[in-house]
C-alpha cells in the first residue's frame, strides 16, 4: 500500500516534470517567435484587441442609441433636444473601425506567422545540419523526416489560433469587466464571474479532454501512412505471403483508429462550442436580472442597461476564437518538445589540424567510433569501431580501404571529412571534400545543383567542370540547357550521369583530398568502369581515398588498406604480392 | 478469360450492401444539417424576450418582470446549445464515415493494382494522399455544406421576422447582404487562382526542406550548409512576399463582408433611432414601432450576416476538401490488375498445413508488354523440372525480374501462359498457387514493425517459435537479439542491404510449405563476402525445393544445376 502510494506520487511527480519540459519547450518556441519578430507579433496581438472592442462598441452603441431615442421621442421636446451626430459618429466609426481593424489584424497577425516559420525553417535547418546528424537523418525513414514538416506547421498554429486569441482575450475581459465595474462592482463581480469562470473554463477542459485523443490521432495518422506505404512498396511481399487482403485490413483498423480519435476530438471542439453558447445564455439572462434591478433602483438609466446587456451578448465572442487553438495546442505542445532539441545551432565544425609539407592525410594511434551524445541505436555503444590506426598518405597518393561491410570504413572517412572527432590519437588532413555513394540530386537547376560546391561558380566554370566530367553531351541536349530541373519531379538522371554530377561537383569544390564512399556502387560494369577512368583522370594529383568492395574501384589505388577486427589489419602498395591477393579477394563486379 | 467474366455477381452484391449504410448515413447528414438550421433560428424568441423586457425596463416595470424573459432567455441558450451540438456531431460523423468510405475504396484499389503496372502512383504520393490529404474531406463535408444551407435559407427566416415590423428595415439588410456575395465574388475570383498557386507553393516549401535534409550528407560534404539555409531562408522570405500580395485581396473580399455587416447594423440602427426619435416617421409596415420592436431588429441584424461570414470562413476548406476527394478517387481508379486480387479482397490463399511437393514450372510462349509500350517477351518458353535449380542470367534490363514476377502471377501475361505441376496460372488460381511459392526480391521490403513481424508478417501460422528458428536460419538472430522490439522499416531505423536480404531469408524460411522458390537478384548491391552468405543460406533452404533465380551475378548462377542465358537481343 505504502509502496504503492509512493509510486503514484513518484509518476505524479515524473509527469509533472514531463509537463514543465514541455511547457519549457514551448516558451523556448514562443521565445524565439518573438525574437524574430517580436513588433509584428504584438501588433498583430494589438489590432485583434482593438477589432474586437470596436465589434462590442458597435453593438454597445446601437443599443444605447435605440433605447435613449425611444425614450427622448416620447416627448417632441426631448427629441428635438436630442443629440443624434454623436452616437451615430461613433457607431459608424466603431464598424469602419471593426472592419479596418480585422483586414489588419489578419494581414499582420499572416505575415508575423510567415516570418516566423521561414526563421525557425532556417534556424531548425541549422540545428540538423550538425556534424554526424547527417548520418542520423539518412537512418531515418522518410516518415520521421516527414513528421518533422507536419511539426513546423503545427507550430503555424500556436501563434495564430493560441497566442493571439488568449491575449485579446484577456485583455477585452479585461476592459469589460473594468468599464461595467464603473457603473456597479458587484455586478462587475458577477460579470466577471461568469464571462471568466466559462471563458477560462471551458477551454482549459478541452484542452485537457482534447490531450489524449489528440496523441493519439497524431499516432494513428502516423500508422496509417506507415501502413499505406508497406500497401504499395510492399505490395509484392504481401501477395506472396497471401497477405494482401489482411494488410488492407489492418489500414481500415488505423483508419477505425484514427475515427474514434477524430470523434473524440470532434465530440471536444463542439461541446466546447456549445458550452460558450449555453454561458452566453445564461450571462445574458443573469445581466439582464441584474440590469433590471439596477434600473429598478435607478441606479442606473434604461440606456446604459440596453449597452450592458449589448456588450454582454457579445462578450464570449472573444473567448470562442480560442476553441479551435486549444485543440490543436496538444499537437503544437508535442511539435515544440520534438523541435526544440534542435533550435541551438550547430557547432562550427572542428577543423582537422594541418599535416606537414608534402603530406595529405596523417594519423597516429587514432581511435575512431561514434560515442556521440544522442546517437539513438544502442548498437555502437560508445565503444570504438577502430583502433590503433597508424597510416601516412603522401600528396597525390591513392589509397583504396577495403573490408566487410560494419568493418569501419565509412566510419573512417567520416573521420577523415570532419563529421566525427578521433576518439583518441591523432588525425591531420587538408581539406577533404566527400562523395557520398549515392547521388543526391536536389530539386533545383542543374546550375543550382553544381553552385552548392562553389556558390560564386561562374556558368563558364560550372561548364568547365561538367565538361571535364563528361557531361557535355547530355547539357548540349538539354532543352533548357543548365536551366533544367533536377531531382523530384524533374530530369532523371541515369546511374552513370548522376555520378559524372556528382564528380562534377567534386571538381568546382576544389579540395586537395577527395574522399570517394563506393563511388561505382549500383552502375553496370562497363559504366563504372568508364566512370572510374573519368574519375582518375580528373583527380589529377589529388590525395584520394575510397571505401570500396569491388576490385574495379580498389584498381584505381596504389595503396591497399584491408580493415578487420577493428583495426587495420593489412596494408599493402601496388607490387607487392599482398597487394595482388587483396585485389582477387574483392568482387568482380 | 472466363474466370475474370465471373464477376459481375459478387461486384452487384457488393454494390447493394455498400449502398444500405451510405442511406443511413445520408439520412443523419440531414438531420444534421436540419438542426444546425434550426439553432441559430432559436435566437429570434431569445431575441424578442431581450428586446422586451428591456422594452419593460425602459417602460420603469418593475425589477421581477425581467425575471421570466431571463429564465427564458437561458434556457432556449441551452435549447440552442444542444440543438446546434447535436447537429454538428451529426453532420461530423456523417462526413467521417464518407472519408472512411472513400479510403477503403482507394486502398481497395491500389491492393488490387498488379505491382508490375507502370502507371501505378508512389508509395510515398499515394501514403500523403491517404492520409494527410484526405483529412481535408471531413472540414468540408461536415462544416461547407451546412454553412452554404444555412447562408441560403437563414437570412430569409430573419427577414420574414423583421418585414412585418419595418419594411424599411428589412430593405436595408436585403440590399445591403446580396452585395455581400457579389462582392465577395467579384474580389475572391481574382484572389482564387493565385492562393491555388500560393498554396501548391506552400507545400514545395516543406518540399524543399525535406529535399536538403535528405542530401544532407552531400550538403555538408561539400561545406554548402551556410549556403543552404540562407537559400532556405531567402525562399522562404520571397514565399512570404508572394503569399502575402495574394492574402491582401483574399482578406479583402472578408473585409468587403465584415464592412457590409458593420454598415448594415449600422444603418438599421441609425434609421430605428431616427424612427423612434419621430424625426423619420416612414418604413413601419403596420403600426408604428416602439423600443421593444426596434430594439428586436436591431438584434435580429447581425445574426442576418453571420451566416455569411460563416460560409466565408468555410470557403478555403472547399477547395482543399474537393481536391482530397478528387485525388482518392484518382487513387481508387482500377489499373492493370493482379491475378487473383480482385476489387472483393478476400482472396488471400486459405491456411494450410500441408508442405507442397517441389513442382515443375513450365513457361509457354510468354508475351508481355507494359501498356502499350515495346514487348519485353514474346513467344518465351522455359521448362524446369521438379526440384531443379535454375538461373535466368542475364545483363541488368533484359526483362528477367519481370519472367519471375510473372511465373509468380504478380501480373496477367498478354500471351501465353504459366503452369504450376501443370495447372495455368489463371486469376482464379493465382492466389492458391502463390501459397505454393516463396519470393526473394533485391531490395526486400521491411514492414513498419519489429524485426520478428516482419518475418512472420501476420501469418497466423508462424509463430514465436518459427520466427525464432527462421532468424538463426538466416544468421539474424543477433541483428534481432540487438535491435530487440525496436521497430524497423517505415517506423524505426533502417536495416543495411545484407541484413534486408537475410531478412527476405528468414521469410523464406518460416515458409517450409513453399516448394518453390522465386528470387530476383538476391546478391545485387551485396560485398562479396555478404553476397557469398546469402548465396550458401538460400542454397541449404532450396534443397529438395524448385528454385528459379534471376541474376546477373556470375558466382551465383554457377552454383545452380543449369543456367538460361536471356540475351538482351531478345527484346525487340
Amino acid at each position: 500500500m505504502m509502496q504503492m502510494g509512493e509510486r503514484r506520487v513518484g509518476e505524479r511527480h515524473r509527469v509533472s516534470t514531463r509537463r514543465l519540459r514541455r511547457f519549457g519547450a514551448l516558451a523556448s518556441i514562443v521565445r524565439l517567435f518573438f525574437a524574430e519578430r517580436g513588433w509584428a507579433l504584438t501588433a498583430g496581438i494589438a489590432l485583434a484587441i482593438v477589432t474586437l472592442l470596436a465589434g462590442l462598441g458597435l453593438l454597445g452603441t446601437a443599443g444605447w442609441f435605440i433605447t435613449a431615442t425611444a425614450i427622448a421621442g416620447l416627448s417632441t421636446a426631448t427629441a428635438l433636444a436630442f443629440d443624434i451626430f454623436a452616437p451615430s459618429a461613433v457607431i459608424r466609426l466603431m464598424a469602419l473601425l471593426r472592419t479596418a481593424g480585422r483586414y489588419g489584424e489578419r494581414l499582420v497577425t499572416h505575415d508575423a506567422a510567415l516570418g516566423v516559420l521561414a526563421g525557425l525553417r532556417e534556424t531548425l535547418f541549422r540545428g540538423w545540419a550538425a556534424p554526424e546528424a547527417a548520418g542520423r537523418l539518412a537512418d531515418r525513414p522518410s516518415r520521421l523526416l516527414f513528421r518533422l514538416t507536419l511539426d513546423i506547421d503545427a507550430l503555424d498554429s500556436l501563434y495564430l489560433r493560441v497566442l493571439v486569441p488568449v491575449a485579446a482575450a484577456a485583455a477585452v475581459a479585461g476592459g469589460l469587466i473594468l468599464a461595467i465595474a464603473l457603473i456597479d462592482t458587484r455586478t462587475a463581480l458577477i460579470f466577471a464571474a461568469l464571462l471568466l469562470g466559462a471563458g477560462i473554463g471551458v477551454p482549459l477542459i478541452a484542452l485537457r479532454t482534447a490531450r489524449r485523443p489528440a496523441r493519439r490521432r497524431a499516432h494513428a495518422l502516423e500508422v496509417l501512412r506507415a501502413r499505406a506505404v508497406d500497401l504499395l512498396a510492399g505490395q509484392t511481399e504481401l501477395a506472396m505471403a497471401g497477405r494482401l487482403s489482411a494488410h488492407r485490413e489492418s489500414l481500415s483498423a488505423a483508419d477505425a483508429r484514427l475515427v474514434d480519435a477524430d470523434n473524440a476530438l470532434n465530440r471536444v471542439d463542439t461541446y466546447a462550442g456549445a458550452g460558450f453558447t449555453a454561458a452566453s445564455g445564461v450571462l445574458l439572462a443573469v445581466m439582464l436580472v441584474l440590469v433590471a434591478s439596477l434600473a429598478g433602483d435607478g441606479r442606473i438609466t434604461a440606456p446604459i442597461g440596453a449597452l450592458v446587456l449589448m456588450v454582454a451578448l457579445a462578450a464570449f465572442e472573444p473567448f470562442a476564437a480560442l476553441r479551435r487553438g486549444m485543440i490543436e495546442m496538444e499537437r503544437a505542445l508535442i511539435a515544440a518538445a520534438r523541435l526544440a532539441p534542435r533550435l541551438t545551432p550547430a557547432p562550427t565544425p572542428r577543423r582537422a589540424p594541418a599535416p606537414g609539407p608534402g603530406v595529405a592525410v596523417e594519423l597516429v594511434g587514432v581511435s575512431l567510433g561514434h560515442g556521440g551524445a544522442g546517437h539513438g541505436g544502442a548498437s555502437h555503444g560508445g565503444a570504438p569501431v577502430l583502433r590503433g590506426l597508424d597510416l601516412t598518405l603522401h600528396a597525390g597518393e591513392r589509397l583504396a580501404v577495403i573490408g566487410a561491410s560494419g568493418a569501419g570504413k565509412s566510419t573512417l572517412l567520416a573521420a577523415l571529412a570532419g563529421e566525427i572527432a578521433p576518439l583518441a590519437g591523432h588525425l591531420a588532413t587538408r581539406p577533404a571534400t566527400l562523395l557520398t555513394q549515392r547521388t543526391e540530386l536536389f530539386q533545383d537547376s542543374l546550375a543550382g545543383n553544381l553552385r552548392l560546391a562553389r556558390p560564386e561558380a561562374s556558368e563558364g566554370e560550372l561548364r568547365a567542370a561538367l565538361a571535364k566530367a563528361g557531361l557535355d553531351a547530355l547539357v548540349a541536349a538539354l532543352p533548357a540547357g543548365m536551366d533544367s530541373r533536377l531531382g523530384e519531379g524533374g530530369l532523371g538522371l541515369s546511374g552513370g550521369q548522376g555520378r559524372r554530377l556528382a564528380l562534377a561537383r567534386l571538381i568546382l569544390r576544389n579540395a586537395p583530398v577527395w574522399l570517394l564512399d563506393e563511388p561505382t556502387d549500383g552502375l553496370d560494369g562497363a559504366t563504372a568502369r568508364a566512370v572510374m577512368a573519368q574519375l582518375g583522370s580528373c583527380a589529377d594529383d589529388r590525395t584520394l581515398v575510397l571505401a570500396t568492395h569491388l576490385r574495379r574501384e580498389a584498381e584505381i589505388a596504389d595503396t591497399l588498406v584491408l580493415l578487420a577486427d577493428g583495426r587495420l589489419h593489412t596494408l599493402a602498395r601496388r607490387g607487392e604480392p599482398a597487394f595482388d591477393a587483396l585485389l582477387d579477394g574483392l568482387r568482380p563486379d | 478469360m472466363p474466370a475474370s467474366r465471373a464477376l459481375p455477381a459478387p461486384a452487384l452484391r457488393m454494390r447493394a450492401l455498400r449502398a444500405r449504410p451510405a442511406d443511413a448515413v445520408r439520412r443523419a447528414e440531414r438531420t444534421g444539417l436540419m438542426l444546425q438550421l434550426a439553432a441559430p433560428l432559436i435566437w429570434i424568441p431569445q431575441a424578442g424576450l431581450l428586446a422586451h423586457a428591456v422594452g419593460a425596463i425602459a417602460a420603469g416595470a418593475s425589477a421581477d418582470a425581467a425575471l421570466m424573459p431571463a429564465l427564458g432567455i437561458a434556457l432556449l441558450g441551452f435549447l440552442r446549445a444542444g440543438c446546434d451540438a447535436a447537429g454538428a456531431r451529426l453532420s461530423f460523423r456523417a462526413a467521417r464515415a464518407e472519408l472512411s468510405r472513400l479510403r477503403a475504396e482507394a486502398t481497395r484499389a491500389l491492393a488490387a493494382r498488379s505491382p508490375l503496372d507502370l502507371d501505378r502512383p508512389a508509395s510515398g504520393l499515394a501514403a500523403s494522399v491517404l492520409a494527410e490529404q484526405a483529412e481535408a474531406v471531413v472540414p468540408y463535408l461536415a462544416r461547407f455544406r451546412p454553412a452554404r444551407m444555412k447562408a441560403s435559407l437563414l437570412p430569409l427566416v430573419l427577414l420574414a421576422f423583421v418585414l412585418p415590423i419595418s419594411w424599411l428595415a428589412g430593405i436595408i439588410l436585403l440590399v445591403t447582404a446580396p452585395l455581400i456575395p457579389l462582392f465577395m465574388a467579384l474580389i475572391g475570383l481574382q484572389a482564387k487562382a493565385a492562393s491555388e498557386a500560393q498554396l501548391v507553393e506552400m507545400g514545395s516549401m516543406n518540399g524543399f526542406l525535406l529535399d536538403r535534409l535528405r542530401g544532407l550528407a552531400t550538403i555538408r560534404g561539400l561545406g554548402a550548409v551556410d549556403a543552404t539555409a540562407r537559400r532556405l531562408r531567402a525562399d522562404a522570405e520571397s514565399l512570404r512576399t508572394r503569399t502575402m500580395a495574394v492574402l491582401r485581396i483574399a482578406f479583402l473580399s472578408s473585409a468587403v463582408l465584415e464592412l457590409f455587416a458593420a454598415v448594415g447594423v449600422a444603418l438599421v440602427a441609425a434609421y430605428i433611432g431616427l424612427f423612434l426619435l419621430g424625426m423619420l416617421d416612414v418604413g413601419a409596415t403596420g403600426q408604428p414601432f416602439g423600443l421593444a420592436g426596434g430594439l428586436f431588429m436591431l438584434l435580429l441584424a447581425p445574426t442576418f450576416y453571420e451566416p455569411l461570414r460563416e460560409l466565408a470562413a468555410a470557403w478555403h476548406d472547399r477547395a482543399a476538401g474537393q481536391a482530397a476527394i478528387e485525388a482518392l478517387e484518382r487513387l481508387a481508379a482500377p489499373g492493370e490488375t493482379l491475378p487473383g486480387q480482385t476489387l472483393l479482397g478476400a482472396d488471400d490463399a486459405p491456411h494450410t498445413d500441408t508442405a507442397f511437393a517441389a513442382p515443375a514450372v513450365r513457361v509457354e510462349g510468354l508475351g508481355f508488354r507494359h501498356g502499350a509500350g515495346a514487348a519485353v517477351f514474346d513467344g518465351f518458353d522455359l521448362t524446369v523440372a521438379p526440384g531443379e535449380h535454375v538461373a535466368l542470367f542475364a545483363p541488368s534490363g533484359a526483362g528477367k525480374s519481370t519472367l519471375i514476377a510473372l511465373i509468380a502471377g504478380l501480373a496477367a501475361p498478354q500471351a501465353g501462359r504459366v503452369l504450376i505441376d501443370g495447372e495455368a496460372l489463371t486469376p482464379a488460381s493465382a492466389a492458391r498457387l502463390r501459397a505454393r511459392m516463396a519470393y526473394i526480391g533485391q531490395k526486400p521490403h521491411i514492414f513498419a514493425g519489429t524485426l520478428a513481424r516482419n518475418v512472420a508478417l501476420g501469418r497466423p501460422r508462424v509463430d514465436h517459435a518459427a520466427v525464432r528458428a527462421a532468424l538463426q536460419a538466416a544468421r539474424l538472430d543477433a541483428v534481432a537479439a540487438r535491435r530487440g522490439p525496436a521497430p524497423v522499416g517505415e517506423a524505426g531505423r533502417g536495416l543495411s542491404g545484407g541484413e534486408a536480404l537475410r531478412l527476405a531469408l528468414a521469410r523464406l524460411a518460416a515458409t517450409p510449405e513453399a516448394g518453390l522458390i522465386l528470387a530476383d537478384e538476391p546478391t545485387a548491391h551485396l560485398d562479396a563476402t555478404t553476397a557469398q552468405e546469402v548465396t550458401e543460406g538460400l542454397l541449404v533452404l532450396a534443397q529438395g525445393r524448385t528454385l528459379i533465380i534471376a541474376t546477373h551475378d556470375p558466382a551465383l548462377a554457377a552454383r545452380m544445376d543449369r543456367v538460361v542465358t536471356l540475351a538482351a537481343e531478345d527484346r525487340p
